[in-house]
């Protein structure tokens, strides 16, 4: 049976996208961290509520994009696998 | 409904198809021992001879359940189907309805067979009709094993509930013919894998891997959707519901181990991929089956859109065609905002999980454990919409929308003319204020909620109110929303 959380198949070079429209509140990672699929990269205030965003794949963190205060969009990327 | 898949299943297996069917041992792929697999052990009785028909049709018992299944035979031509492989079929099909029993397919079929023409053609429109006669009567299980091309797709997707194993593969037309006619060059797997109908299309709703596993939850979900109930008793106290909730009422959680307090085991999640903040799950509440929605605060904040609607309001009408009562978990927030939602027809969609718990007739209890806002409150079966019963926990908060956005809006000119220095003081007390209008004492006295319930005692509340609601079930057919 299928995972729950996981997202889309993941290549290689994949990209961790917010869900929902949101202010960045804290970033759980740096360039150089191993993750795993499930794992918090940051976390969103959106919806008066406290929403994580997943890594969709196990990876190292190559980049990351946002700072907290950031406000960001539906599928903008905050981290680079 | 034009390609023949190739005569050998292993062609078309994957490397790593071929590794989980070598960890898993024997994974046979001729029909009747497929079928022999499916059904308890001794229990698999054939009701077509061995004639040289690439279909095989047997009843036998599924954990003392009886039940039909067919199977194509992918040994012959792909296990592509004529007249005389659709009459199999769809005698099975009209035999499991008669008998008031389950029928499962299990399909590896690269559709219909070319060389019989219009006649394949219309065997395969026989066995889409005996599809939707039991739609809604008997339960409908189809296990995709292997290709499913054209018409064999098509008659998965009719039915209540697809299973795909790693090797199965759902398309209408083949990579040949879309690579013809497009110029898109597409593998199988890309095209109608495993991963594309779990999130992508939504078309299986349970994904696995080996064949042995998807026979397996077949077995599981063929007894869930009969309603065959396990060992019945009103469940005792469970005290890990107790800490199912997140300290801090803002922070979002993955409801899946809070349901795993309430049920007796995990049971089958059903398109676990595909909209993933509405989970819809069947499984056991004091041995009997019971279908689950839960928002999932971990995705999206829980908030309904228009996928989680279509995927809720599917997983209503089948199980209240089957007599499969509900139970509802609420921490809703309210709908997905934004002009991509609204563009999607959030309200086109979102009017069919209303329309689904409005319309149903099997018992459905509600559970608020956090929060219920708005429209979404409304959506997540409330008791305007008939529920059987609506129950809360002592942290839930059910209204309009939060008590913060009510009065920023209620009393926004009042907060205006208020100094900067007054202003956090006013709007705490305006909150606290707006919150007693709505406690649950005060909903209860309104009848919107049948009672404030204790974490632990969830399990028993919820198993007594069905008990006490009985039985009841649609009369529609389960349309594939």
């Amino acid at each position: 049976m299928s995972t729950t959380n996981g997202s889309g198949p993941q290549t290689a070079a994949a990209v961790v996208r917010s869900e929902l429209p949101g202010t960045v509140l804290t970033v759980a990672v740096a360039p150089g961290d191993r993750v795993d699929a499930g794992d918090e990269v940051c976390l969103l205030e959106s919806m008066k509520m406290e929403i994580p965003v997943l890594a969709p794949a196990a990876g190292t963190v190559t980049r990351v994009l946002v700072r907290p205060g950031d406000a960001v969009a539906t599928g903008a990327v905050v981290v680079q696998l | 409904m034009s390609l023949e898949a190739p005569a050998s299943p292993e062609a078309t297996a994957s490397p790593d198809a071929t590794a989980s069917r070598e960890a898993t041992g024997v994974a046979p792929t001729d029909a009747v021992h497929r079928l022999e697999l499916f059904f308890d052990p001794g229990s698999c009785e054939l009701l077509t001879p061995d004639d040289g028909v690439g279909a095989r049709a047997a009843r036998g018992l599924v954990a003392g359940t009886p039940a039909y299944a067919f199977g194509t035979e992918p040994a012959r031509r792909g296990g592509a189907v004529g007249s005389a492989e659709c009459a199999v079929i769809a005698g099975a099909i009209d035999d499991a309805c008669d008998a008031g029993a389950p029928v499962i397919g299990l399909w590896h079929s690269g559709g219909a067979r070319l060389d019989e023409g219009v006649r394949s053609l219309e065997g395969v429109g026989s066995i889409f009709s005996a599809m939707v006669r039991a739609s809604g009567r008997v339960p409908q299980i189809s296990v995709i094993l292997g290709p499913a091309a054209g018409g064999a797709a098509y008659g998965a997707a009719l039915t209540d509930v697809v299973i795909q194993a790693d090797a199965g593969r759902m398309f209408v037309t083949g990579p040949d013919v879309i690579r013809q006619v497009t110029g898109e060059v597409v593998g199988m797997r890309d095209l109608g894998g495993p991963e594309v109908h779990d999130e992508r299309s939504g078309v299986a709703h349970v994904t696995t891997g080996s064949s042995l596993e998807a026979l397996s939850v077949a077995r599981e979900l063929t007894t869930l959707l009969a309603g065959t109930p396990g060992r019945t008793a009103e469940p005792g106290p469970r005290p890990a519901l107790r800490t199912a909730l997140p300290e801090r009422a803002v922070r979002a959680y993955d409801v899946g181990p809070l349901l795993d307090g309430l049920l007796d085991d995990p049971g089958v999640e059903l398109q676990p991929g595909r909209a993933p903040n509405l989970v819809t799950r069947l499984g056991r509440l004091g041995g009997r089956p019971v279908g689950v929605v839960a928002n999932n605060p971990i995705r999206l904040g829980g908030c309904l859109n228009a996928a989680a609607s279509e995927k809720g309001a599917r997983f209503v009408r089948m199980c209240d065609a089957l007599g499969i009562p509900l139970v509802v978990v609420v921490d809703v927030p309210g709908y997905l905002p934004g002009v991509a939602e609204e563009h999607t027809g959030v309200l086109r969609h979102g009017a069919k999980l209303l329309h689904a718990f409005a319309g149903a007739r099997v018992p459905r209890v509600t559970l608020v454990t956090r929060k219920a806002f708005g429209g979404a409150y409304l959506a997540m079966n409330a008791r305007s919409m008939g529920a059987t019963a609506v129950y809360a926990w002592p942290t839930a908060e059910v209204a309009v929308m939060g008590a913060e956005a009510a009065v920023d809006i209620l009393h926004r000119r009042k907060l205006a003319a208020a100094t900067d220095e007054d202003r956090p003081g006013l709007r705490a007390g305006l909150v606290a204020e707006q919150r007693d209008t709505g406690t649950l004492e005060r909903l209860a006295a309104h009848g919107v909620l049948d009672g404030v319930i204790e974490p632990e005692e969830t399990p028993a509340v919820l198993f007594r109110a069905l008990e006490q609601a009985g039985g009841g079930r649609s009369d529609q057919r389960n349309i594939p929303l």
